[in-house]
């Protein structure tokens, strides 16, 4: 009966376990720190982050650093160990992939609601009476936001302008709030030129990263670009270009069989052997210039040897273009990547109308124009350092999205605050009307949503308080364009500043913030599993 | 608990601030400090080797090798800054080279003065984000300021290209020789720019530098110069055909693994014959080909060429030049005008270069370059052949010729100059401060600041030539104030001049730029408000 006095371990040795309240409680701090984390980020004078990998970013142990205020990004790199932190992380993730921006305010959205609840569970709420509270307000938040929603599509002028509203609205919050005017037409360019082709996709822009010069002189370039040359003493333009994407080796086609060797008994037939594989060299190059085309790129390098016998054939060959590049090329021109030459008559050979060189900066790029899938396009960023290129290039990446999901979904709404203090104000009717305890919770969700501008108030340097009272005010007389100008530090019409956010974006951060939160009120108890044992080192 | 209680706690201002919720926290203010701090250390490391008077740093690698420079990037480059906010104003300092290529040491030299002058701005508990959309705007203001001030200049003046490139060497070591140096590369930019694009293409120039001789012997070929020498016993070729190969002379290796199964010893005999044979027979057909000279690519699989291959190359009366880098092999083909032979059976007379006289020129040591003069239809690159008398000295005017490259081609891409010596910042310091008065305000505040943060370079010229900054500094003041814009240091007459008069000129994409690049880093400092550690990536 010694045994029975022993606790009883259910658990493997090495597994912990947290229950009920202290699980809760660290859930809360851990997603409360994370929205503290980003929270700093938020809105058009939101502050900066420096990310700092001591072992550098390419893993070359070269010290990196990078400067964001791109909330997925400051997630994506700071390891979280805490459950509910890595919540929130991957909600700012989804966000980013789904919608690709608001990936700060979904996660200060979430964290803020459950700082809310932290609260009510200290007042002894039962966490699913405040899940139940948060239903309700959610629904009704967001049909208050799909009332207010705009839709101007049948006008496409008042679209355009739309699109580009969106696009200055999300560029400034980034380090190009600059030049948002000047981005955000290119990026609503770009958009249209897409728009109405059903293939083509965000994938048909490509952004293209060139050192030098300022971030003006970023512009838009029909067609694609490839930052290749062709090989010495090849066509440097070819018009009417045929081309033939290929996926082989250009060295030598190697028997992959392991240890597989040649032997011989003298010189002259290891000569031999070397001029045959020579030869099967130039039978593979007649054998590809005997398809209809004039232009050959290959993902693989192509050596000398037959880089000479393109150049012979008058074919413009261009070597090691990299996966993206040639997946991206097949696409753009319509083209299939090949690895075998036998059967000339069923390739798809892509089309263009030109192949030619251009300068971008110090550099040559290849420039394929009149692509067969017409709409493709280059966006060509230039700036003066790596950090401000890779900054530029996320802040693009974010438009862009917002832009591609606004032309599928055309309903818009305003920011600067305007929409969550409208949403709050919703939300605070049903706290008057509802009964019982989830009057609490409905009232937190208001407050949380309130937080939002709040906190892009305080990034901006403004008093706070003193101004979401009034933009509150401002909806409870049912002005319904009120939000924020944090330029000037005034509650101002949306309307009149154009201040404009896709519909889409905010739906998600409200339902995905919800989600998010409610996923973690769940929560009453963490487990984690026993690290694995490593197996012994045999070597040892 | 009644309903109206829970509700009150709830709607308190998150983060437990209390009425200060607008305030800034105290982390954020720390982390800013710690930036502005960091960054500032690594801009006064480098002060004292601003102008022509600055001094040079060692910098000693953990190899034990070292670099003697005054070359602001250069000298942050090796630094190996740790801290993240330093780091920025390394990539500053980088972002500089790249696009002017000179002035990376005033860059970080102003940046450091503008983040002292934002760090007294923030003691005065003005907002970050103020006082960065007042310095944008100062940066505008100063553009504007600087543009006034140009001197238009074009492409046929070569003397205002070699002024330009004169006041970029002063401050170099080399500058004794600045006179010769100017002289040459303005010849040598005249001759690749193309004045059409308002490109000039750097990687046209080949810069060559070998150890021996002294400053004076550097020169501009006129052809091409190679740092390979000859192999073997043929050094000079009057009328040569020139044939660039990329194939090998060596025994026959296939891509397989191979192996020579050798059974006895006539066997061996017959291995070597015929190792002889197969060598010779390339060596034939290359001679058959009427080439005369012969450049042969590196390989990294094989031996590029054999020493029997010398030596009956060498026979034949064919010089051999070996280890020619596959990335020079464009630069070769425009220069000489021929094309790469890839295989043995594919020479033809196009692809053959010819060459007045293809010379091996002993310069002392153990190695040779070799020389190329003469070429017929010769595309438009050039090869300057640096010459100096130790290691440092010669990394070190490499590194000045190549900021001078950099300043012209500055002036192909945009062509205006300015007075140097301190006369733009002067005049931005006077003209700021006057449009400070004007805005009023906050940004007029901070406007002064960013003003009166520009006088850092005159003052750092000022002490770094043994003058007496105060002086000079007010001096300056009072002679700009009086309308003479090109007014700066004079830093061999010991005094204030008119730079213009004094010939000291520079481009003006480097002070643009400068202003530019410099405002944007301090902006950015003063966005950071957390410093995020990244963990586990590779």
């Amino acid at each position: 009966m010694a045994m029975a006095m022993n606790p009883i371990q259910v658990l493997q040795n090495g597994a912990e376990e947290e229950k009920a309240e202290t699980a809760r409680l660290s859930s809360f701090v851990g997603a409360i720190a994370i929205g503290d984390l980003v929270k700093s980020t938020l809105g058009p004078r939101g502050m900066d982050k420096i990310l700092y990998s001591p072992t550098g970013q390419y893993g070359n142990g070269e010290p990196s650093v990078q400067v964001t205020n791109d909330g997925a990004t400051i997630l994506r790199s700071c390891g979280v160990d805490n459950p509910a932190a890595k919540i929130l992380c991957e909600l700012s993730k989804v966000q980013d992939d789904e919608v690709g921006d608001g990936t700060t305010s979904v996660t200060v959205f979430a964290s803020e609601l459950l700082r809310e609840a932290e609260r009510l569970v200290e007042l002894k709420i039962h966490p699913h009476t405040i899940i139940r509270g948060w239903k309700k307000a959610v629904a009704v938040a967001r049909e208050a936001l799909n009332e207010s929603a705009v839709d101007n599509q049948a006008d496409p002028e008042q679209f355009k302008e739309d699109l580009f509203n969106i696009a200055r609205t999300t560029l400034s919050s980034k380090l190009l709030t600059q030049h948002k005017d000047f981005f955000a037409k290119i990026c609503v360019d770009a958009i249209l030129k897409i728009r109405d082709d059903p293939k083509s996709t965000l994938e048909s822009i490509q952004i293209i990263k060139k050192l030098g010069a300022s971030l003006e002189s970023s512009f838009l370039d029909e067609g694609f670009l490839l930052d290749k040359t062709p090989g010495q003493n090849q066509p440097r333009r070819v018009e009417n270009a045929r081309v033939l994407l290929a996926n082989t080796a250009m060295d030598t086609d190697k028997i992959k069989v392991f240890g597989s060797r040649v032997r011989t008994n003298d010189i002259k037939s290891l000569a031999e052997i070397e001029a045959a594989e020579k030869e099967k060299m130039k039978e593979k190059v007649e054998k590809i210039c005997k398809y209809d085309m004039n232009v050959f790129i290959n993902r693989q390098l192509i050596y000398n040897y037959p880089e000479q016998l393109f150049a012979d054939n008058k074919v413009m060959a261009i070597e090691h273009a990299d996966f993206e590049g040639i997946e991206r090329l097949a696409l753009v021109l319509g083209g299939e990547i090949v690895s075998t030459f036998d059967n000339a008559e069923n390739v798809k050979i892509g089309k263009c109308d030109l192949i030619e060189e251009v300068m971008i900066g110090e550099d040559k790029l290849l420039r394929f124009s009149g692509v067969s899938q017409g709409q493709a396009c280059s966006l060509v960023l230039r700036g003066a350092t790596e950090q401000i290129l890779d900054e530029a290039e996320r802040a693009i990446h974010d438009v862009l999205c917002v832009l591609y999901s606004t032309i599928k979904e055309t309903r818009t709404v305003y920011g600067g605050g305007c929409s969550e203090a409208l949403m709050a104000q919703a939300v605070q009717v049903l706290v008057e009307e509802s009964e019982g305890k989830e009057q609490h919770a409905i009232q937190s969700f208001a407050n949380a949503l309130r937080q939002l501008p709040t906190i892009m108030a305080d990034n901006a340097g403004l008093d706070s308080a003193d101004l979401i009272a009034k933009l509150r005010a401002e909806h409870a007389k049912g002005n319904k364009h009120a939000g924020l100008d944090l330029y000037n530090g005034c509650v101002a019409s949306m309307d009149d500043l154009k201040v404009t956010e896709s519909f889409k974006v905010k739906r998600q951060v409200l339902l995905s913030g919800h989600e998010g939160a409610e996923m973690i009120m769940r929560v009453d108890d963490i487990l984690k599993s026993a690290p694995r044992q490593r197996a012994p080192d045999r070597c040892m | 608990m009644t309903a109206g209680n829970a509700a009150a706690p709830a709607r308190a201002p998150v983060g437990k601030l209390g009425e200060g919720a607008f305030k800034d926290k105290e982390k954020p203010t720390h982390i800013r400090m710690s930036n502005i701090e960091a960054a500032k250390a690594v801009a006064d490391a480098v002060r004292t080797s601003l102008g022509p008077k600055g001094m040079d740093k060692m910098i000693r690698d953990d190899k034990g090798n070292v670099t003697i420079t005054n070359d602001g990037a250069t000298i942050l480059q090796r630094m190996k800054v740790l801290h993240p906010a330093a780091r920025m104003l390394v990539e500053l300092s980088k972002a500089q080279d790249i696009e002017a290529g000179d002035g990376t040491t005033t860059v970080v030299v102003v940046c450091g003065a503008l983040l002292e002058a934002a760090k007294q701005l923030l003691s005065h508990s003005i907002h970050p984000t103020k006082i960065s959309d007042a310095f944008q705007r100062a940066a505008t203001e100063a553009i504007k300021v600087i543009e006034s001030m140009k001197i238009e200049f074009d492409l046929s003046n070569k003397e205002a290209m070699m002024k330009a490139c004169a006041t970029s060497l002063s401050s170099k070591v080399i500058n004794t020789h600045s006179v010769q140096m100017s002289e040459l590369c303005s010849s040598a930019v005249l001759k690749v720019a193309d004045p059409e694009k308002n490109s000039l293409d750097l990687k046209d120039i080949k810069i060559v530098a070998k150890v021996g001789g002294t400053l004076d012997d550097t020169e501009l070929v006129d052809g091409l110069c190679l740092d390979n020498n000859a192999m073997g016993t043929t050094r000079r070729m009057e009328k040569a055909k020139v044939a660039l190969i990329q194939f090998q002379l060596s025994p026959p290796k296939t891509d397989m693994e191979n192996q020579v199964v050798i059974n006895d010893y006539s066997q061996m005999d017959r291995v070597l014959k015929e190792e002889r044979q197969y060598t010779l027979n390339l060596v034939k057909a290359i001679k058959k080909s009427g080439a005369n000279v012969l450049l042969v690519q590196k390989s990294i699989l094989r031996d590029a060429i054999s020493d029997l291959a010398i030596h009956y190359l060498n026979k034949l009366k064919i010089m051999v030049i070996k280890d020619i880098e596959r990335t020079d092999v464009p630069f070769l083909c425009k220069t000489l005008g021929c094309h790469p032979v890839a295989s043995a059976d594919h020479f033809t007379p196009e692809s053959l270069a010819n060459v007045d006289l293809v010379e091996e020129v002993a310069i002392g040591g153990e190695s040779n370059c070799t020389k190329f003069t003469g070429i017929q239809n010769a595309g438009k690159t050039v090869s300057i052949l640096i010459r100096a008398s130790n290691e440092n000295l010669l990394a070190e005017a490499d590194r000045s010729i190549h900021d001078a490259l950099c300043v012209l081609r500055c002036l192909v891409k945009q062509r205006a100059l300015v007075a140097g010596g301190g006369a733009v910042e002067s005049e931005l310091a006077l003209r700021l401060g006057q449009r400070a008065k004007e805005i009023g305000g906050v940004d007029g505040y901070c406007l002064q600041r960013y003003a009166e943060a520009m006088e850092v370079v005159p003052y750092t010229l000022a002490e770094n030539a043994a003058l007496n900054p105060i002086e000079v500094v007010t001096e300056l003041r009072k002679r700009h104030n009086a309308g003479e814009f090109n007014a700066g240091i004079n830093v061999r007459k010991a005094g204030v001049s008119n730079m213009h008069r004094e010939d000291v000129l520079q481009p003006m994409l480097v002070s643009t730029s400068m202003i530019n690049l410099a405002t944007e880093t301090v902006r950015s400092i003063l966005k950071i408000d957390d410093i995020v550690n990244v963990v586990g990536r590779g």
